[in-house]
């Protein structure tokens, strides 16, 4: 019942606009019970013949008014109700958002994006149904309801009251009877819609495959046997809602038929006069409407309750990465980093992503680290970052513990590029200076410069204003990830982390882009040495990494080989293996060893590939 | 049916499935008058027992309760023709789709290679599952709620001109404006519930967006920027929202306004009448009992122009794809020849659009049991000799002729049994393991399906699924690796038994450990058949009887691996370099 409290501080802090909000509902509903007593009213001055012309001017004025005004304040009620449920929808969703800021990456990877963005989206339209349309409709229906059996059952006759208006009042339990089976049935026919689809996407992805084995009466048979399954549900939906479609007239008509004989009776013995006669009849057609949204009501207070409860615990998840309590190190970072004996395992698994890593980089030193998916890189990257926290005692930035920085300041001085060169759906400028407040036209073109993407840039047909689309489709791969290295480079910031970003570079421009980074990093380095950067660079390709001072090579959460390109080659390890390891060198062998260096500008491209497969099959046997 | 025929040019397709049921149609629209019939005959009983057995000298009780006994009967009758009519329409309706779906998708089936490669598979897909699912809308919402409309208000006014013509009229001057009211709220509330979609499809965008790079925003800070421009995007939302439902209740309440006006209006107008004498009291009665149901019906047919419109688009669509032909024809009688293998390829060109050739004269002999590899550039037309020879594609020019038959006199079935093909992107389906090695079809047994994986070396990791052959392929096997969906795929091929095997770049992608197994694989798999192998990676190739090279669409180099290399042409280029193919496009 949490969830609901959610609601409840709502209401409460809005209170004076659901008053006003709920009470003209009410009052134009109890209004309208009113029509109906008005015209058996003109009956019976009609029957007695009582009726001049100017007191029938006077019942119809009452009508119109009547009419205007529960017209106007349901109207404006409503309008109240609906503008705030809306606006509860409207915070709710700002206030997920702001939440899932605080989430680090441990969280995404336990729930899937499309989960969050439908508790942003049905789970809050659920609420919205129940504070809005909900509302409304619980008031006007119960007004209603109230209003008629009051004027009814005390001014007329308790019994007929009862007689016509029973069969109606079985109204809303029907709906929440039927409601949740229709719903559910309907929820099922959609599943096999899906599973028809399903099939049909294999089939025609798989078309080739289909015709080449010639087995398309195997693939029809299989369509058909979906298409069954759709009509089997479907049909039992229909005898759901048909039953509720013919029940929900049957109640209502059972309550005329009441009224109409035991009121007939009524009539011609005088218990009850013509004009109440006629009232009752009115009033069983009038009720219909808001009994069966009543029933609705009750569904949609179930639904929301579980919809509520969801929202209200994503709003209360608690961030695993927050700022450590008590003093911290508010200061600007320098640029060297050690790590010492680190190992680290995922919450809830007792397996270590990483085992005893140290290692330790100045400023102006490069570090590369290779290793398959799998293998800890991403992991390593992600605790020197915070994005997960590393145990005490085990990551420092200038000597200092990385736990005891401030997660802002922390960041600060960190750029990363990530894999897949992460863009977001605004312009090339607004991608390159997204550190900034405001963007440095200049500034972001010498960056694009250095990672050769200005030339590409000033063909884009508005240039750096150009639109890159969501996550940078209108752009190329490699387009994208050096737009993404640009934008590392504006931040300026002493540490740079680069996660595989030049996977879709070819060899030539990641030569050309690596020797401007390294330049650039130790450009400042004699007048000044605070601008000397460390640069950490993960990568698949070794061609990234062969200029690094030291190399790491990383297996299953443990460094394997280390040294720097040299020393590593000389070793005749793994990481020797790999460097050779390209089309046609195996058979040939008398490409000797030694010429390695000479032949780096051809760079053993499909060992992404290979790895990659590697990885995948790796990632499966872990999981 | 009236209502049927303005659209009947759009809804072609839909017709002849109707005109099977016809019978039953005309069934389920006498049960839909009889029920509204009964509905509507309420202010009528009610005017009967005013001026019949109420305002007269001797009121009569007795003859109220047998009225009211009569009409319970009627709406216990009412009740069950309602259920029935009800699900007689959808069955019809889930019966006609049923069939144009299973006709739709067996249409496609048969259509060559040409189409798919021209229409997107999104495109097809929308094609069969949401076109048709826009028909069955047709009937699940458009012609129950049309049907049931219609006949309200034509019954309406039917009884109101049997109450009283002069009334009734002055009551059918309300209908224009109310019509004109509902037509135009209608066109106004879809276009600001386009924009609330709108605005929606930007708020998911951002938030997916957002939630998939979280760590990009929080890397650099961002948090408070992506808030602000979360909440344009939301503040526009809600502001569309509010807009919509502003609309919803001006109409909502419009239409109850001149429901009360018109209940005054009557009271005026018929209370004089009642009072002169003119008319008498129960009329007056039914009279406001009709001019409240008025509107209902009105309202539910402005609304089926949604409906209807996307079901004749969605009925244009399928049409449309029903009448494409398929290019590649089976002659009628065809006989296959005797099978050894030989695949001669004459003077064969391929063009995939007129005017645009990718392949040009290619003529090659390849003998029964021969290996051949062909290497080339992406774009060089490799994949397009495996399209000729597997007659996914038909040649513009020359022949392909495989046992001494032009494959275009085989019949289709033999040649694809001949031929089997395992290309790079293993398609699995969802399903068992063993679902997938023989293609759902049960007639093959489980020995030959073990034989063919133990012989491609697939069974170990098979065995070591849960359910080993019986495993239920999540995802369609995406949790596989890539090198066990090709062992799969392998083992497949293997199962139907080829004379003629095609390995489509079948090892690209792999890691050498994988490829590894693959090769020794490959080598136990091409024994007595004919193998064609397309690579990328030379590496791949150098075993084969013959090499081919292709460029732009023709064999430039040909010969052992050797040979080539002696020639000193494009091929030993590629292999000085190291280069990959697809590097040197």
């Amino acid at each position: 019942m949490s969830g609901l409290r959610i609601v409840g501080s709502y209401f409460r802090t809005n209170w004076v606009i659901y008053v006003f909000g709920i009470g003209m509902v009410a009052f134009g509903s109890l209004l309208a019970a009113q029509i109906p007593s008005v015209l058996g009213r003109v009956t019976d001055c009609l029957r007695e013949g009582k009726l001049g012309m100017s007191e029938m001017a006077g019942y119809v004025w009452l009508i119109v008014i009547i009419g205007v005004v529960r017209v106007a304040t349901g109207w404006g009620g409503r309008v109240l109700v609906h503008h705030k449920g809306r606006e509860l929808t409207y915070r709710l969703r700002k206030e997920l958002f702001a939440k899932w800021g605080t989430l680090s990456p441990s969280y995404y990877h336990r729930h899937s994006v499309g989960d969050m963005i439908s508790h942003a989206l049905s789970d809050v339209e659920v609420v919205r149904e129940l504070v809005s349309q909900g509302l409304n409709q619980g008031t006007s229906g119960m007004a209603m309801l109230l209003g008629a059996s009051y004027l009814m059952a005390v001014h007329v006759d308790w019994r007929l009251t009862l007689a016509g208006l029973g069969p109606l009042l079985f109204i809303p339990l029907l709906v929440k009877w039927l409601g949740p089976q229709i719903r559910l049935q309907s929820q099922r026919s959609q599943e096999a819609l899906g599973a028809m689809a399903q099939t049909t996407e294999e089939v025609i992805g798989g078309i080739r495959t289909v015709k080449a084995f010639g087995t398309e009466h195997v693939v029809i048979s299989r369509f058909e046997s979906r298409v069954d399954a759709i009509v089997e549900e479907k049909m039992r939906f229909v005898h759901l809602s048909a039953l509720f479609g013919a029940l929900l007239p049957l109640l209502v008509n059972l309550g005329f038929i009441f009224v109409l004989g035991y009121g007939g009776f009524l009539v011609t013995v005088k218990t009850i006069s013509l004009g109440d006669f006629v009232a009752f009849t009115l009033y069983v057609a009038m009720l219909r409407m808001p009994l069966e949204q009543l029933g609705n009501v009750i569904n949609i207070v179930q639904r929301s309750i579980a919809s509520l409860n969801r929202i209200d615990e994503l709003l209360h998840v608690v961030p695993d990465v927050i700022d450590r309590k008590g003093p911290l190190l508010d200061i600007p970072l320098q640029g060297s980093i050690t790590v010492k004996g680190l190992s680290f395992s995922y919450p809830g698994s007792d397996r270590d992503v990483l085992h005893n890593i140290s290692f330790c980089v100045k400023p102006g030193q490069t570090l590369g680290i290779i290793g398959a998916m799998g293998s800890g890189k991403s992991t390593l990257a992600n605790l020197l970052l915070r994005l997960s926290d590393p145990p005490e005692g085990t990551v420092f930035i200038d000597d200092r513990d990385i736990l005891h920085y401030p997660l802002a300041r922390l960041r600060d001085g960190i750029a990363y590029v990530p894999q897949d060169g992460f863009l977001f759906s605004s312009t090339v400028l607004e991608n390159i200076a997204l550190s900034g407040e405001y963007p440095d036209r200049r500034k972001v073109e010498r960056c694009a410069g250095v990672t050769a993407v200005h030339e590409n840039i000033l063909t884009f047909p508005e240039q750096y204003d150009t639109e890159v689309g969501e996550r940078g489709v209108r752009l190329s791969g490699g387009q994208k990830q050096r737009i993404a290295i640009a934008r590392m480079i504006y931040k300026d910031a002493p540490f740079q982390i680069m996660d595989d970003s030049l996977s879709a570079v070819d060899t030539a421009t990641e030569r050309r882009i690596l020797d401007n980074l390294r330049e650039l990093s130790k450009s400042c380095s004699g007048s000044e040495e605070g601008h000397d950067k460390a640069t950490i660079i993960i990568s698949h390709r070794l061609s990234a990494v062969q200029h690094a001072d030291e190399i790491l090579v990383l297996d299953e959460g443990s460094i394997i080989e280390r040294g720097n390109h040299a020393l590593l080659i000389s070793q005749d390890g793994i990481y020797a293996e790999q460097w050779f390891m390209q089309a046609g060198q195996f058979e040939e062998g008398e490409s000797d060893k030694s010429d390695a260096d000479e032949q780096r500008d051809i760079s053993p491209l499909d060992l992404d590939v290979e790895m990659e497969a590697l990885e995948a099959g790796r990632l499966e046997e872990a999981s | 049916m009236n209502e049927k025929s303005p659209v009947r040019g759009s809804l072609a397709t839909l017709i002849p499935y109707m005109k099977s049921h016809r019978l039953r149609l005309i069934l389920v629209c006498i049960l839909v008058v009889a029920v509204v019939v009964i509905d509507l005959i309420q202010p009528w009983l009610v005017k009967e027992v005013i001026d019949r057995y109420v305002t007269v000298t001797r009121p009569d009780s007795g003859a109220i309760m047998r009225m009211a006994a009569a009409y319970l009967g009627l709406v216990l009758l009412a009740f069950g023709l309602t259920y029935y009519q009800d699900i007689v329409l959808q069955r019809i309706g889930l019966s006609i789709v049923r069939s144009i779906r299973i006709d739709l998708f067996t249409h496609i089936q048969r259509l060559s290679l040409r189409y798919f490669d021209q229409n997107s598979a999104g495109r097809i897909i929308t094609n069969v599952v949401s076109d048709t699912e826009a028909l069955n809308n047709f009937f699940t919402q458009f012609l129950s709620n049309t049907l049931r409309g219609i006949f309200s208000l034509v019954l309406i006014m039917f009884f109101m001109l049997r109450l009283d013509v002069i009334i009734a009229l002055y009551c059918f001057l309300l209908l224009p404006p109310v019509v004109l009211l509902a037509i135009y709220f209608q066109k106004q509330i879809r276009a600001v519930n386009a924009e609330v979609r709108h605005r929606l499809g930007v708020v998911i965008g951002f938030l997916a967006e957002n939630l998939s790079g979280m760590a990009i925003v929080q890397i650099f800070n961002q948090e408070v920027k992506q808030q602000k421009r979360l909440d344009e995007r939301n503040k526009a939302l809600l502001e569309s929202t509010i807009l919509e439902n502003r609309w919803f209740l001006l109409f909502f309440n419009i239409t109850e306004l001149l429901g009360d006006l018109a209940i005054a209006a009557l009271i005026w107008f018929g209370g004089k009448g009642v009072i002169e004498g003119t008319i008498s009291f129960g009329v007056l009665y039914a009279f406001v009992g009709y001019i409240r149901r008025f509107f209902q019906p009105i309202n539910t047919i402005s609304q089926q122009m949604n409906p209807l419109q996307s079901s004749i688009v969605a009925s244009d669509r399928i049409s449309r794809t029903l009448q494409e032909l398929p290019d590649i024809k089976e002659v009628v009688g065809a006989e296959a020849p005797e099978v050894s293998g030989v695949i001669t390829l004459a003077g064969a060109s391929l063009a995939y659009r007129s005017g645009h050739t990718v392949l040009h004269d290619i003529s090659l002999t390849i003998r029964p049991g021969e290996r051949v590899g062909f290497v080339g550039a992406t774009g060089a037309g490799k994949t397009s000799i495996m399209n000729l020879i597997t007659r996914f594609y038909d040649v513009s020019a020359g022949a392909v002729i495989i046992d001494g038959k032009d494959i275009r006199e085989w019949p289709l079935d033999a040649l694809r049994r001949t031929v089997g093909i395992v290309q790079q992107d293993v398609t699995l389906f969802s399903g068992t393991i063993i679902d997938n090695l023989r293609f759902f079809q049960e007639d093959i047994s489980d020995e030959r399906v073990r034989e063919a994986c133990q012989l491609v070396g697939a069974e170990p990791f098979i065995l070591r699924q849960p359910q080993g052959y019986n495993t239920i392929l999540s995802e369609r096997g995406s949790t596989l690796s890539a090198g066990e969906r090709q062992l799969l795929s392998f083992a497949r091929v293997l199962i139907f038994d080829p004379r003629i095997l095609i390995l489509d770049e079948a090892t690209a992608c792999l890691d050498s450990r994988t490829e590894e197994v693959l090769q020794k694989a490959i080598h136990r798999v091409s024994a007595g058949r004919t193998l064609l192998v397309i690579a990328h990676r030379l590496s791949t190739v150098q075993q084969m009887d013959t090499i081919c090279v292709l460029e732009l669409g023709m064999i430039v180099e040909r010969g052992t691996h050797s040979e080539l290399l002696r020639q000193r042409g494009y091929y030993w280029r590629l292999h000085e370099s190291g280069m990959l193919l697809e590097e040197a496009a």
